[in-house]
């Protein structure tokens, strides 16, 4: 953040600073006063995406029982915040994302009412699809015949149409006034995908949060159990620490929810496991993270082949070999590296 | 200034066999310095090397911090370095450089103030680049990664047209190559994702003269940033383009372009072999369902890379996913022969589940899967519920094309038994309720079929639209038309426009089922309405994966349309709409056997019977065209009485729940004097009539 701000810009920041004000004004009204800091904090949308008690607050508000529903405050707020196209306050509603799906899906069976959850999802639906302009997200597959950015091919083909190879990564998006039953799948993963592209500025909580829904969404998490048990054999590096999570995770079902599978069709397997990928090999420095993103990881890879969908398999079994290799080293070994030709012979010199 | 000696003296690197430091032809032993160095009197170290080795301030600061910086003094060789004023070291080298080599007869000469400044320079830049390692180490990752760009920064303002080959001093180029690489790790480690993106394209796209294992490393480590680093990329920039090269537009596409590159470095024998490169491209090509394209780079993998097995599941994968089960299958027959993984679970399962959606295939795959059930007891406990789901399946197909009655009640059984089983194990598997409730169906038990329907509405929210069609089929199967009719309704509420085709088709057979013939034609009309409207939106194949499942063809709206018609006995309706569907499909035995059939209600025998026999001609199993001759052929005489038996006995053995088969076949027997027989057949055509859906429960998976 600049501290010398262009006198044009500066009215806009400070629309945003008030805009972020009134939300939090709007919020104090729901969970009753905020803590000073976060009311007189500099900057206001930061502090509130990264404040630790008001997500607790806001997050037990969204498991209560009664949560979702068409009248639900909590959620007209998220609605709103989102709808204010302030990106920093969009953020705020994107850190509660993962919560309000496993909220909402373990109620979409239930015949509740849940109009409530639907307006925040289809809000961050509409906002993707306008983004996407009706078009298809596609990636062009390069052929290495050809030239690119990054390398020369020999002989450029000049006449030739160019032989090139899309793949649809995610098709049109039909706008939606309501979420239809057969739709939920799509419109969460569009929502999930919107989180995707933000997931760098999402706090670790969130983060950790999702990966452990997608433990319950898979639904296998017994079955790793089963497996750890019966062969002990397999990586005990870290089968020891997985073993005691998803335990400790066994423990809380008794106690009252429990996660429930749910139909994991591609549409939402495929941004689900993007974003597992990031937690698992992105440059994340939690090493919490990364634990819970191999344990999702591998409850995905189960799930994929209890589905026996051979992209699923193909893409989570990549990720779980990936998690094995030891990683990027560049800091590590460099330095030692790097002094051997003096340090080593310094050593020599003293024995 | 910079260095006053002659150009063959120098042996910076000298010191490593003898621990001393050798420039400009003098020689300082390194314990010296050191013993300075440890009584922390940084002054007098240097003095002692300016004097020693005839250096000046910089240049002795740069060479003191090194010597720190190596002796894992992160902290004192940062003060060291943090006293020099590298900028203006760098200013002074700079007009050196930008003499250009003005012609080739005077080149001996600017070769040799190259080579000299060079060497100040692979000093100073290697004092700034440890300088930003120490911050690094100090844990100050955004100071290093400025000091790291002002490395790159000085490079590119001394060599302005790229570092050249030849000229290049070892020890620069590997300070210089050194700093490339590390630059965005640091800007990552700071945090700061925008600049870390361009730093690497920056890397990457310019002239570094880096050598082919540190480009690749690069490449690869840009690559993973791109797919798991959570920041969208914008495309590279249009001056990096060359014309009619590739350009990636999104984090995906320049990943796979990286990583495609890096795999062909490897073909090509540039770089050693790493095993992520292909773990990444994998994952990058699965999620975008690129599996065939992933297969061919499966294929170009140098052999002695995978064990065959592995390869040949892994293609198998692939194949499958790209939708090609055949060769999948025929990698899956290789793996699992006896000589090589006879007992892979996985393998195991992957081939039943391909056989399970093929008749032909069904008892090779029925086989795989008791092999699958049988190895899962040891380790894989929990995918004994997939095995027994597959050999359900497969047992149901086999049954299709059993041919005795015998023979199918007993596979029948045995599939029942199977996916029971299954659902024990695995209790919350939707898709495993889904098949009990179509095989419950398919045998005609509508209660348990039902049960299992809500069951799997209940399991899936409503979120699967077959579940809705099974469900309202077997309520039509249990003849609670408006029931089914209100699942029906229920489920195009919560069906989008474009995917409604099917529900639609059901609800006008609904209609033709509780005699609305008006409603009916209004529901085909919607239903023609979506058809058009989807053949002109979609009607490139643009979009077409999209619709594929739910797509209904035109062609089976009219034949609809027809079937309505001239069971009202309007014929000049069903006339035109014959005539629109068989411009759709001109060579159809459905078309003439409908045509057949209106020539019969108009007591035409003779042109129906004509119809009949062009339709068997056109396809030899049409099962209403055999069950159409067989009547016609019963009615005639007594005479043709054992052939209407034997086309009859036909139709049933490829459709055994035919019922108006087992009706005129219950007339034949009467006829020909068999009334036990006759009473058995109208049995179980009344049976079959309390139990028959508005549309064939097959129509449904």
């Amino acid at each position: 953040m600049s501290s010398d701000i262009a006198p044009s810009e500066s009215t806009t920041f400070w629309q945003s600073i008030h805009q972020a004000q009134a939300t939090m004004h709007s919020l104090s009204l729901i969970l009753g006063p905020l803590p000073d800091p976060l009311t007189f904090s500099e900057n206001p949308t930061t502090s509130l995406l990264h404040d630790a008690n008001i997500s607790h607050d806001i997050k037990s508000h969204l498991h209560h029982p009664d949560s979702g529903s068409g009248d639900d405050n909590l959620c007209r707020w998220l609605y709103d915040t989102f709808q204010s196209t302030n990106p920093g306050l969009q953020l705020v509603v994107l850190n509660f994302l993962p919560t309000i799906i496993k909220v909402y899906l373990s109620r979409a069976i239930s015949q509740k009412s849940l109009a409530g959850f639907e307006a925040v999802l289809l809000a961050l639906y509409a906002h993707e699809t306008v983004i996407r302009g009706g078009e298809p997200q596609t990636v062009i597959l390069p052929n290495l015949t050809n030239p690119s950015v990054y390398h020369e091919a020999k002989t450029p083909t000049k006449s030739k149409a160019v032989d090139l190879n899309i793949a649809v990564l995610c098709p049109a998006l039909e706008p939606f006034g309501t979420v239809r039953s057969t739709k939920r799948a799509r419109i969460i993963g569009v929502a999930l995908e919107l989180y995707y592209n933000n997931l760098h500025d999402m706090p670790l909580s969130s983060k950790l949060e999702f990966c452990e829904f997608c433990v319950d969404w898979a639904g296998y998490n017994q079955s790793l159990e089963e497996e750890k048990q019966s062969n002990p054999k397999t990586d005990a590096s870290c089968a020891d620490q997985q073993g005691e999570m998803i335990q400790v995770k066994g423990g809380e079902d008794e106690h009252g929810k429990k996660g429930r599978r749910i139909p994991l069709p591609w549409e939402l397997f495929q941004p689900i496991l993007r974003i597992v990928a990031h937690c698992l090999l992105g440059n994340s420095n939690s090493e919490e993270l990364k634990e819970a993103a191999l344990v999702a990881a591998q409850c995905l890879h189960l799930r994929a082949l209890h589905d026996m969908n051979p992209q699923a398999i193909l893409a989570s079994r990549s990720l779980l070999r990936l998690a094995k290799m030891p990683g990027d080293t560049i800091f590590k070994p460099h330095v030692v590296n790097d002094s051997s030709d003096l340090a080593a012979s310094q050593l020599a010199s003293k024995d | 200034m910079g260095f006053d000696c002659d150009g063959e003296g120098r042996e910076e690197d000298g010191m490593a066999s003898v621990w001393e430091v050798s420039i400009n032809g003098l020689t300082v032993k390194t314990a010296e310095v050191e013993a300075k160095l440890d009584e922390v009197n940084i002054q007098e170290a240097e003095s002692s090397l300016r004097e020693g080795l005839s250096l000046n301030y910089e240049e002795a600061r740069a060479l003191l911090g090194r010597l720190e910086y190596q002796r894992g003094n992160v902290e004192s060789a940062f003060r060291v370095f943090d006293g020099i004023d590298l900028q203006a070291a760098i200013q002074r080298l700079q007009p050196t450089f930008s003499e250009k080599p003005a012609s080739r007869r005077n080149r001996s000469r600017t070769e040799s103030i190259h080579q000299v400044s060079q060497h100040a320079a692979s000093l100073v830049l290697e004092a700034i680049y440890l300088k930003s390692m120490s911050l690094q180490r100090l844990g100050k990752a955004t100071e290093a990664a400025q000091e790291c760009r002002s490395v790159l920064d000085a490079v590119e303002k001394i060599f302005q047209h790229g570092i050249p080959d030849v000229l290049a001093e070892q020890k620069l180029q590997e300070t210089v190559s050194k700093a490339v690489e590390v630059l965005p790790e640091l800007w990552k480690q700071a945090g700061r994702h925008q600049e870390a993106l361009a730093s690497y394209r920056h890397a990457l796209l310019s002239q570094w003269n880096l050598d082919e294992e540190c480009c690749a490393r690069i490449q690869k480590r840009f690559a993973v940033f791109l797919l798991y680093g959570g920041v969208e990329a914008s495309s590279p920039s249009l001056a990096a383009q060359v014309e009619g090269s590739f350009i990636p537009k999104s984090n995906l596409e320049e990943a796979i372009l990286l990583l495609m590159i890096l795999l062909r470095k490897w073909y090509l024998g540039k770089t050693e072999w790493d095993p992520s490169v292909m773990e990444h491209l994998t994952f990058a090509l699965s999620l975008c369902g690129q599996t065939s394209v992933l297969g061919r780079h499966f294929e170009e993998v140098m052999p002695g890379i995978y064990p065959r097995c592995e390869r040949w599941y892994s293609l198998a994968l692939c194949y499958s996913g790209a939708g090609q089960n055949r060769s999948a299958l025929n990698l899956l027959r290789k793996y699992l022969n006896r000589h090589e993984s006879p007992n892979d679970v996985m393998a195991l399962l992957m081939a039943a589940k391909i056989c399970s959606e093929d008749c032909l295939l069904a008892s090779e795959g029925a086989e795989y899967a008791r092999r699958a059930i049988a190895n899962a007891q040891i380790g894989d406990e929990h995918l004994k519920s997939v095995g027994l789901r597959f050999l359900g399946t497969c047992l149901r197909k086999q049954a299709k094309i059993a041919s005795s009655d015998h023979e199918r009640t007993h596979l029948q059984a045995e599939a029942l038994k199977s996916l029971d089983e299954a659902v024990v194990l695995d209790c919350n598997n939707p898709d495993l309720i889904f098949d009990l409730s179509l095989e419950y169906a398919e045998q005609r038990n509508t209660n348990g079929a039902l049960w299992y329907a809500k069951e799997f509405i209940d399991a899936t929210g409503g979120s699967i639209s077959k579940g809705w069609r099974l469900l309202a089929l077997v309520l039509s199967a249990q003849q609670r038309y408006l029931e089914a009719e209100f699942v029906t309704d229920a489920a195009l509420d919560e069906t989008s426009k474009w995917e409604q085709g099917p529900l639609l088709r059901i609800k006008a057979k609904m209609k033709v089922a509780r005699l609305l013939p008006t409603d009916a034609v209004e529901a085909y009309r919607f239903l023609l309405a979506l058809v058009q409207a989807q053949r002109k939106a979609f009607g490139s194949s643009k979009n077409s994966t999209q619709v594929k499942d739910d797509k209904i063809s035109e062609f089976e709206v009219w034949q609809g349309l027809v079937n309505l018609y001239s069971s009202l006995s309007h014929w000049k309706d069903a006339e035109v709409c014959l005539e629109k569907a068989r411009a759709l499909k001109p060579y159809s035995a459905a078309i003439l056997q409908i045509e057949g059939s209106m020539y019969e209600a108009r007591g035409e025998t003779k042109d129906a019977l004509a119809a009949y026999t062009n339709a068997l001609s056109m396809d030899l199993d049409h099962v209403p065209c055999k069950v159409s001759i067989g009547s016609l052929l019963a009615e005639k005489s007594s005479k043709s009485l054992p052939v209407a038996r034997s086309f009859l006995s036909d139709a049933l053995r490829l459709e055994p729940t035919n019922r108006l088969a087992w009706y005129y076949l219950g007339l034949v027997h009467r006829d020909d004097g068999r009334p036990a027989d006759a009473a058995d057949c109208f049995l179980a055509a009344s049976m079959l009539e309390e139990s028959d859906p508005v549309e064939s429960f097959s129509s449904i998976s």
